[in-house]
């Protein structure tokens, strides 16, 4: 039963995914879409295990929506590309923008959680 | 149309993406963020590069590989949540291994998947046009 609701929460991180970098894609020829996702979802992760959710309700929601929510593959893809159209210093900085605020914002949203669940 | 036949085959093979990291953790119990991240950076890289060479590939069959099966098994919050744990462990050396061997290793990995996927794809395309 466990496994069909991380399936369906993976179904619709996955499927939230796709339509916000539909949305956010029309806009420019660079998309923001990949690095506002992972950055948010890895922020939601850290608040959810911060907060100590029950295991079954973890699993679904960090592991399930968050997990299809987020991508790692995309985003070296994206650095791959920029790398071929020899835009390095782009390439660099969404690189070091995505590790280093991605870990912050997951350390900042596990000490929310942790804040928020406190009493 | 078309884009409900696109949504449909991501939210399918998100869940079976999301279902086999969700095994493959269990199977690698430290290592399965950086199985599965390498792995689909690889796969990504692949499918990619095979499909701009060779251009047969409807486009819900490919979103549904790709965006839905390749982008769920991967993930980025579980990589950065791990990182947090190690630092809450005070493990600064396994961390920065892990980070440099994701970064690094993602970065190749997609890569190499690239060069198989545009040496495949452009065979491929040859014997059609032949």
């Amino acid at each position: 039963m466990l496994i069909v609701l991380l399936g369906l929460g993976s179904s619709i991180g996955a499927v939230c995914r796709y339509l916000i970098t539909q949305i956010l894609s029309k806009k420019s020829n660079w998309s923001w879409a990949t690095l506002i996702i992972n950055l948010s979802g890895s922020f939601l992760l850290g608040i959810l295990f911060g907060s100590k959710l029950n295991t079954p309700l973890y699993l679904i929601l960090g592991s399930g929506v968050l997990g299809g929510y987020t991508t790692f593959s995309t985003l070296n893809i994206e650095l791959l590309f920029l790398h071929r159209s020899h835009r390095y210093r782009l390439e660099l900085g969404y690189a070091i923008g995505s590790y280093l605020l991605g870990f912050l914002l997951t350390l900042f949203g596990f000490m929310l959680g942790q804040a928020l669940t406190m009493n | 149309m078309n884009q409900a036949k696109c949504l449909l085959s991501i939210a399918f093979f998100g869940a079976i993406g999301g279902c086999l990291r969700y095994f493959i953790g269990i199977a690698f119990p430290f290592m399965g963020t950086i199985v599965v991240n390498l792995l689909g950076c690889f796969l990504l890289g692949f499918l990619t590069f095979l499909w701009l060479n060779f251009h047969t590939v409807a486009s819900w069959l490919s979103l549904g590989l790709g965006t839905g099966f390749v982008g769920s098994f991967t993930t980025f919050s579980g990589f950065c949540l791990d990182n947090v744990k190690l630092l809450l462990a005070h493990q600064m050396f396994t961390a920065a291994g892990y980070i440099c061997l994701s970064v690094v290793g993602g970065w190749l990995a997609a890569k190499l998947g690239m060069t198989v996927g545009i040496y495949v794809g452009q065979r491929l395309q040859l014997g059609k046009d032949r």
